[in-house]
C-alpha cells in the first residue's frame, strides 16, 4: 500500500500478478487496488487471459459494461460455487411466479370487493350483505380450504394469514424506493399492517415468537439484500455486498417447514410451497425485526377493539382470497 | 454416467485438449464425448484449468450441477459477450420490480375497499399481465425473458 514515489498505485490485477502496472494496463480501470477480492474472484472464474479475450472485440463503453458483468458474475460464483448465476436466475423466476400468482389472487379479491361495493350502492342494503360476500366470490369457495389443508394450522384465520400476509411484503420491500408512499398513504399503511399481521399473530400465537426469532436469524439475511442488491448492482458495484443467498434461501425454507411441522414432502406441493414462500417473503422483505412482532403480539388486545369491524370483513374476504389462491395454484 | 466411455472414447474435454482420458479424469463424468460443444464453450470462456479447479472445490455430488451452471454461463457469454447471463438476471429483476409495483398499487386499492372508503377509479390493472398458463414455475412471461442474452437496453430503461 505504501508508495515510494507517490506514483499511481498498481491495480489489483497487476498487484496480484506481481507485475508492473503501466498506464496502458487494460484492467486498471476495472480493478482498483483497494478491492483485491474483486479481482481474485474474476481471476478465479475467468482468468486474466480470458477476460482480455472477451474485452478484445468490444467498444470502449461496452468494455465497461462487460467488465461489470464479468465482475458481478464472478462474485456470484464466489458466493455460490455450485449454482452460480443459474441459481440466482432460478430464484428470480420463482419469485416472479409467486408474484404473478399473488397478483392474480389480489386482483380477484379486488374484483370481488368492487362487485360487492356496486351491489351495495345499487341495492343500498345495510350490513346484512356482508355474509353474502363469499357467494360474490364465485366458485373458489369450494376449494377454499383445500389449499390450507396442507397448511400447518387449520384455523379459520389461516386463509387470512396466507392471503393477507402477502400484500404487506411489497410495501416494506420497496420502502427504499419510496413506492409505497406513492401508492398508499400512511394511514393505509398502518391499517394494512394491522390487518395483515393481526391474523397471523393470532394464528401462531404460541409459536410466533419462535418463528420470528428463527426468521430474523435465519432468513432476514436472505432477502433483505434482495432488492438492494438486485437493482443497483450496475450502478454501484459493491462486490463484497452479499448477493442472493440461494443456499440459505433453501435452507431457510426448510427451516420454516420445520417450524410449522410440515413434512418436506410437501415442498413439491405447489400450494404449500406458495404458502411457505409467501411467509418467507413477508418476513424477509418487511425487514421484520423481532420488535415489530413483539409489538403486534402485545397490542393484540387493542387491535381486537380497534380493528373489529375490519376483522369482520377481513375474515370473510380473506377466505375468499384463499379460495382464489387455491384455485390459481392447484392446476 | 460415462465410466464405460473411458474404454470407448475419451471425454469431450480430453478430446478437445488432445490428451489421454484417464479413469480419474475429472471432466469425464460431466463432459461426455457426444457433447463436444459444451466443453468447448466452457473452455473458451473459463478455461479448462479454472473449471477443473472449481470442480475440485465442490463436493462430488455437486459437480454435475456446477458443470451445468458453468456451461449455461459460458453459453450465455458466448451469445452476449457484454452481459452474459447477468443480462438475464437484470431482466428478471426488472420484472420482479414491475410486478411488485403492480402488486403495491393493487393492494392499495384493496385496502381502500376493505376500509370501506370510496373506491378508487384509477385501478386499471389488467389480468393480462399475469401469466395464463397454470403449471409449474414456467410462466410464459418468465419464459419470454428466460433466454440467455438481453442486451444493452437494460440501462436505458432507467429507474422508473
Amino acid at each position: 500500500m505504501t508508495l515510494k514515489g507517490g506514483t499511481s498505485q498498481a491495480c489489483a490485477a497487476c498487484k496480484y500478478q506481481r507485475r508492473r502496472c503501466s498506464s496502458e494496463c487494460p484492467l486498471k480501470p476495472y480493478f482498483p487496488p483497494d478491492q483485491p477480492k474483486m479481482f481474485q474472484n474474476a481471476h478465479k472464474l475467468f482468468g486474466v487471459c480470458n477476460i482480455l479475450k472477451i474485452l478484445k472485440n468490444l467498444d470502449a463503453d461496452q468494455k465497461t459494461e462487460a467488465m461489470r458483468s464479468i465482475i458481478h458474475q464472478a462474485n456470484i460464483r464466489d458466493q455460490y460455487p455450485v449454482h452460480g448465476c443459474m441459481g440466482v436466475i432460478k430464484k428470480l423466476r420463482d419469485q416472479i411466479w409467486l408474484a404473478e400468482e399473488e397478483l392474480h389472487a389480489v386482483l380477484l379479491q379486488l374484483d370481488m370487493y368492487r362487485q360487492h361495493y356496486h351491489q351495495q350502492i345499487s341495492s343500498s342494503l345495510p350490513d346484512d350483505v356482508v355474509p353474502s360476500q363469499l357467494e360474490l366470490g364465485m366458485a373458489p369457495p369450494n376449494n377454499a380450504l383445500s389449499l390450507f389443508n396442507h397448511a400447518p394450522h387449520q384455523q379459520p384465520y389461516n386463509a387470512a394469514a396466507a392471503a393477507a400476509a402477502l400484500p404487506i411484503a411489497q410495501h416494506h420491500s420497496y420502502s427504499n424506493n419510496s413506492y409505497s408512499s406513492t401508492y398508499i398513504d400512511s394511514k393505509d399503511n398502518l391499517s394494512n399492517s394491522m390487518w395483515v399481521q393481526y391474523p397471523y399473530a393470532t394464528n401462531n400465537n404460541n409459536n410466533s415468537m419462535a418463528i420470528q426469532s428463527q426468521l430474523v436469524s435465519g432468513i432476514q439475511q436472505e432477502v433483505v439484500h434482495d432488492y438492494d442488491e438486485l437493482h443497483p448492482f450496475f450502478d454501484t458495484i459493491d462486490d463484497r455486498q452479499s448477493y442472493i443467498d440461494s443456499k440459505e434461501a433453501y435452507e431457510s425454507r426448510y427451516t420454516l417447514f420445520n417450524i410449522f411441522n410440515i413434512p418436506k414432502s410437501y415442498i413439491h406441493d405447489s400450494t404449500t410451497t406458495i404458502y411457505m414462500d409467501n411467509m418467507l417473503v413477508v418476513h424477509n422483505s418487511v425487514e421484520f425485526s423481532i420488535n415489530s412482532v413483539i409489538s403486534i403480539c402485545s397490542s393484540e388486545e387493542s387491535l381486537k377493539d380497534t380493528t373489529q369491524s375490519m376483522e369482520h370483513v377481513a375474515e370473510n374476504e380473506l377466505k375468499s382470497a384463499a379460495a382464489c389462491f387455491s384455485l390459481t395454484s392447484v392446476n | 454416467m460415462s465410466s464405460s466411455s473411458y474404454s470407448n472414447s475419451p471425454c469431450a474435454a480430453c478430446k478437445f485438449l488432445r490428451r489421454k482420458c484417464l479413469p480419474d479424469c475429472i471432466f469425464a463424468p460431466y463432459f461426455p464425448p457426444e457433447e463436444p460443444q459444451k466443453f468447448a464453450n466452457v473452455h473458451k470462456i473459463f478455461g479448462a484449468s479454472n473449471v477443473s479447479k472449481l470442480l475440485n472445490e465442490v463436493l462430488p455430488h455437486q459437480r454435475e450441477d456446477a458443470v451445468n451452471s458453468l456451461a449455461y454461463e459460458a453459453e450465455a457469454r458466448m451469445k452476449d459477450p457484454v452481459y452474459g447471463c447477468v443480462g438475464a438476471i437484470s431482466v428478471l429483476q426488472r420484472q420482479v420490480i414491475k410486478l411488485q409495483r403492480e402488486l403495491d398499487a393493487t393492494n392499495a386499492d384493496l385496502i381502500r375497499y376493505a376500509c370501506s372508503e370510496m373506491p378508487p377509479t384509477s385501478t386499471s390493472h389488467q389480468y393480462g399481465s399475469r401469466r395464463t398458463g397454470g403449471q409449474g414455475g414456467e410462466g410464459s412471461s418468465v419464459d419470454q425473458n428466460s433466454g440467455y442474452y438481453f442486451p444493452s437496453h437494460w440501462n436505458n430503461d432507467g429507474h422508473e
